[in-house]
C-alpha cells in the first residue's frame, strides 16, 4: 500500500512517527500551515514557521524516506488577530516557492467578518499563484459553515476542482460533492470521523475527488489513520486499486495541479544535513 | 512578451529518420522544425518527391509543427566537394535548381521561409565577379519566391562571401530591396563575427528578419556550441527578438550534435525556455520592481537548478538603485538557503555600497557552509572589517570549507596568530589540522 497523507502537521510529530509512517506505506505528505495550539502574536513567528515548513521539515521527512510538501496561509483562527494580519502581505513571496503545493488552511473558524475578508483575500492569492486551496471547515456549526464556505468559493471565481473542503462528515459531504470541489476527511482516534464511518461514506459517495487524511498534529491524533482507513477499506471489500486511488492517486492529482509536486522516491542520505544541522544525535 | 516559438534544425538529427525526429521534437514541446533538405531527409531529387512532400505536410500538421526550409546540406549536389556548387561558381545552375525546388517545396509545406547562403568565394573567382553572380542568382530566386509568396531568408555565414549584416545590406540594396528577400539570422554567428552586441545585431536585423537560428558561440570561432558553452547571454537576445516584433521560429542549430540529438534537444529546450522566462521576468521587474518578490523564488523551478543562481543575479541586476537595498534585504530575509546564497553572490555586482554587509554578517552567523562560503565572496572579503573577516576565515577552516573557495585571502598577523592557535588546539586534541592552515601560515595561500 502506498499512501500520500494530504493533510498532516508533521512539525508537531516525532521522528518515531515518521519511521512508523514510512514503514506502514506513507511515502508523501502535505503539511498545511496551521495554528500552534497557542496564539502567535507577531508576523515574525509566521515567517519562521513558513521557513521551517519549507526547510527543516522537508529535510526531516526526507531522512525517513517521506516526501514533504506544504500549504501556506494565514489560518482562520489567527485571521481574527490584528497583530497577525500583515502576514497576508508576505504570502505572495511564500506562495511562489518550490515546496508549496497549495494555499491552506484557509476558511472559517468562528465565521467572523475578519475571517470573511481573509478567506476571500487568500482565494484571490491562490488564483494569482495558480495554486489549489485547502479549506478548513469549522468544528462548530459545521453544516452552516460548509455552505457558507462553498458560497465564498463560488464568488471567488476559482475553479471548484482546485479546492478541497476538508474535515467533512456524513452530514456535510453531499453539498460539497455537488459543488465540484474535492472532499477531504480527517480521521481521528476518538472524535469526528473514524475509519468505519469513512468506509461507509466511500461506499455511498464513491472514490472520485475523495481525500482521506490523518490531520495529525500536537493534539491527540494518529498519523497512521490514513493507512488504517486503507486497511478498513480492504476489509470492507474495496479493491487494492480503490485504496490506491483514494490514498495515493487522488492526492497526487489534486496537489499535482500546482505543477510543483515531486513524488519521486527519496534517496535517503543518512549523512545529509540542513543548514549545518542534522537529525542525528550524538553521532555528528 | 508572448514568448518565442522554439524549433529545432533537422540537420542536428542526421542519424534519425525524419519522421522519428519530428515526433520526438513535438513530444519534447518544440513548436517547429528547420528542415534541411538532404538525401536522407526529404530528398528534393527523389522520384517520389510530390508524394513525400504531401505526406510530410500531413505529418507536420498532425504534430502541430511549423516549418522553415533550410538548404545547407553538405553533399547533396556534389559528393566530392562540400556545398558545391554555390551561387558563386561559374556553373551555378545545380544550386539554382535546388533552391528553386526548395521554394516550391516550402510553398507546398506552408513553410514560413526558405533559407540559403552565398557560399565561400572560390579562390579563382574575383570578388566583383562573385558579387555579380550572387546578385544575379538572388534576383532569379526572388522572382520565384515572390510568385509563390514564400519569404527568402538569406543567411549570413562566417567565412562566406556575405558573412555579416553590412554584407546583407549591400546585397539587398543591389537587389532593389525586394519584399520577399529577408534575412536568416544565426544568433551564434553574430557573436562570432559582428562588432556589435548580439541584441544590437537582432535590433538591426529586425526589419528584415524572417528566420532565426540559435546556438552558443565564441568570438572568432565558428563552432556551434551547446547552450552555456559559449559566450552569449541569451535572455537579452530573446528580449530583443520580442522588441523587434519577430514572431517566426527560433530554431536550435546544432548540426554537429546528431550523435546525442535527443538529449541535446531536450536540454536545449529547457535552457531556452528558462532564458525566455528570465527575459520576461526582467521585463516585469523593470516595469514594477516589487514583481521580483514572487519571481525570485520561481527562478529555480523555471530555469533549472544549475543556472538558478545566475538567473537570480540577473533578476537582481534589473532592480532600480533606489529600491535595491530594501528589496535584497527582504529577499534575503524571506529567502530559502538557495535564495539567500544568490543574494550574497550578487552583492559584488550590485551598486549597494555597504548596505549588503548586514546580510553578510547574518550569513556568517549560520552553520550553512554554502552561505558562509558565499558571504566571504569578493563583496564580503572587501567590505568586512578586519575582526569580522578573520572570524569568517577561521569559521571556514573550522567547518572544513576549503579556503580556495573563498577567493584571495586577506592574511595579516592576527589571522596567522588565530590559525596557529587553532592548529595547536587540534594537535593537542590529537585531531587532524586542515591542510589549508599550514599553507596560509607558510604564506602559500
Amino acid at each position: 500500500m502506498r499512501v500520500f497523507d494530504p493533510h498532516v502537521h508533521m512539525s508537531s510529530r516525532t521522528t518515531d512517527d515518521y519511521r512508523a509512517m514510512r514503514a506502514a506505506g506513507v511515502r508523501a505528505v502535505v503539511e498545511p500551515a496551521f495554528w500552534q495550539g497557542q496564539p502567535r502574536t507577531s508576523v515574525g513567528s509566521f515567517v519562521d514557521y513558513f521557513d521551517s515548513l519549507l526547510g527543516w521539515e522537508p529535510f526531516r521527512a526526507a531522512q525517513f524516506g517521506v516526501r514533504h510538501h506544504c500549504a501556506i496561509a494565514l489560518n482562520p483562527k489567527e485571521a481574527n488577530d490584528p497583530r497577525c494580519l500583515d502576514v497576508l502581505d508576505l504570502l505572495p513571496r511564500y506562495l511562489a516557492k518550490d515546496g508549496v503545493v497549495a494555499v491552506g488552511e484557509v476558511g472559517y473558524d468562528s465565521m467572523t467578518p475578519e475571517e470573511d475578508r481573509v478567506f476571500a483575500a487568500q482565494l484571490e492569492l491562490a488564483v494569482e499563484a495558480a495554486l489549489p486551496v485547502l479549506v478548513h471547515t469549522p468544528h462548530r456549526d459545521k453544516a452552516e459553515g460548509t455552505k457558507r464556505t462553498l458560497d465564498v468559493v463560488r464568488e471567488s471565481g476559482i475553479a471548484p476542482d482546485l479546492v478541497v473542503v476538508d474535515h467533512l462528515n456524513e452530514l456535510t459531504v453531499a453539498v460539497v460533492a455537488d459543488s465540484g470541489c474535492w472532499m477531504g476527511f480527517s480521521i481521528y482516534p476518538d472524535t469526528k470521523m473514524d475509519e468505519r464511518r469513512m468506509v461507509a461514506v466511500l461506499r455511498e459517495h464513491g472514490t472520485e475527488r475523495m481525500l482521506v487524511n490523518s490531520a495529525a498534529d500536537w493534539g491527540s491524533s494518529d498519523p497512521l489513520k490514513a493507512v488504517k482507513t486503507g486497511h478498513a477499506m480492504l476489509a470492507a471489500g474495496f479493491t487494492a486499486d480503490d485504496v490506491d486511488k483514494v490514498l495515493w492517486r487522488n492526492p497526487a492529482e489534486f496537489y499535482g495541479k500546482s505543477g510543483r509536486l515531486d513524488l519521486s522516491e527519496v534517496d535517503v542520505d543518512p549523512n545529509a544535513g540542513f543548514q549545518g544541522s542534522s537529525v542525528r544525535r550524538g553521532q555528528g | 512578451m508572448t514568448g518565442p516559438r522554439f524549433g529545432y534544425g533537422t540537420n542536428g538529427f542526421a542519424n534519425h529518420r525524419l519522421g522519428d525526429a519530428l515526433r520526438l521534437l513535438a513530444d519534447l514541446g518544440y513548436e517547429g522544425v528547420a528542415l534541411t533538405l538532404d538525401h536522407q531527409h526529404l530528398d528534393p531529387f527523389s522520384p517520389t518527391l510530390a508524394a513525400d512532400v504531401a505526406a510530410l505536410a500531413k505529418d507536420l500538421d498532425r504534430l502541430g509543427l511549423a516549418v522553415v526550409v533550410e538548404t545547407g546540406a553538405r553533399y547533396l549536389l556534389d559528393p566530392w566537394h562540400k556545398h558545391a556548387p554555390t551561387l558563386l561558381h561559374a556553373d551555378s545552375e545545380p544550386r539554382l535548381d535546388l533552391l528553386a525546388a526548395a521554394i516550391d517545396i516550402a510553398a507546398d509545406l506552408g513553410a514560413e521561409a526558405v533559407s540559403f547562403w552565398s557560399g565561400v568565394r572560390p579562390p579563382d573567382v574575383p570578388e566583383d565577379v562573385a558579387w555579380d553572380r550572387l546578385v544575379a542568382g538572388c534576383a532569379r530566386l526572388v522572382e520565384a519566391a515572390t510568385k509563390v509568396r514564400v519569404p527568402l531568408g538569406f543567411e549570413l555565414e562566417p567565412g562566406m562571401l556575405v558573412a555579416d549584416l553590412d554584407g546583407f545590406d549591400r546585397l539587398r540594396a543591389r537587389l532593389g530591396d525586394p519584399e520577399f528577400f529577408g534575412l536568416t539570422l544565426d544568433v551564434g554567428h553574430c557573436r562570432c563575427v559582428e562588432p556589435a552586441s548580439v541584441p544590437d545585431c537582432v535590433r538591426r536585423a529586425g526589419p528584415h528578419l524572417v528566420n532565426v537560428q540559435i546556438d552558443d558561440m565564441r568570438r572568432d570561432v565558428h563552432e556551434h556550441l551547446g547552450f552555456g558553452e559559449g559566450e552569449i547571454d541569451f535572455p537579452p537576445v530573446l528580449a530583443a527578438l520580442d522588441e523587434v516584433g519577430y514572431r517566426g521560429l527560433v530554431a536550435v542549430e546544432l548540426p554537429r550534435h546528431s550523435h546525442a540529438a535527443p538529449d541535446t534537444a531536450r536540454r536545449s529546450l529547457t535552457f531556452l525556455r528558462g532564458a525566455a522566462w528570465q527575459a520576461d521576468a526582467v521585463a516585469r521587474i523593470t516595469a514594477d520592481p516589487t514583481a521580483i518578490r514572487a519571481l525570485f523564488p520561481v527562478a529555480r523551478r523555471r530555469c533549472g537548478p544549475e543556472v538558478a543562481d545566475d538567473v537570480r543575479v540577473g533578476l537582481l541586476a534589473a532592480l532600480p538603485p533606489d529600491v535595491l537595498a530594501d528589496e535584497i534585504t527582504s529577499l534575503y530575509r524571506f529567502g530559502d538557503p538557495a535564495e539567500k546564497r544568490a543574494v550574497l553572490r550578487a552583492l559584488s555586482v550590485l551598486p549597494v555600497g555597504d548596505l549588503g554587509l548586514p546580510l553578510v554578517r547574518d550569513a556568517l552567523r549560520t552553520n550553512d557552509s554554502t552561505l558562509v562560503t558565499a558571504a566571504l565572496g569578493p563583496y564580503g572579503s572587501a567590505g568586512l572589517d578586519a575582526p569580522a573577516y578573520r572570524q569568517g576565515v577561521l569559521k571556514c577552516v573550522f567547518m572544513g570549507i576549503p579556503l580556495a573557495e573563498i577567493g584571495a585571502l586577506r592574511v595579516d598577523d592576527e589571522l596567522r596568530r588565530m590559525l596557529r592557535a587553532f592548529a595547536d588546539e587540534r594537535v593537542a586534541a590529537g585531531r587532524p589540522v586542515p591542510a589549508d592552515v599550514p599553507m596560509v601560515l607558510a604564506g602559500e595561500a
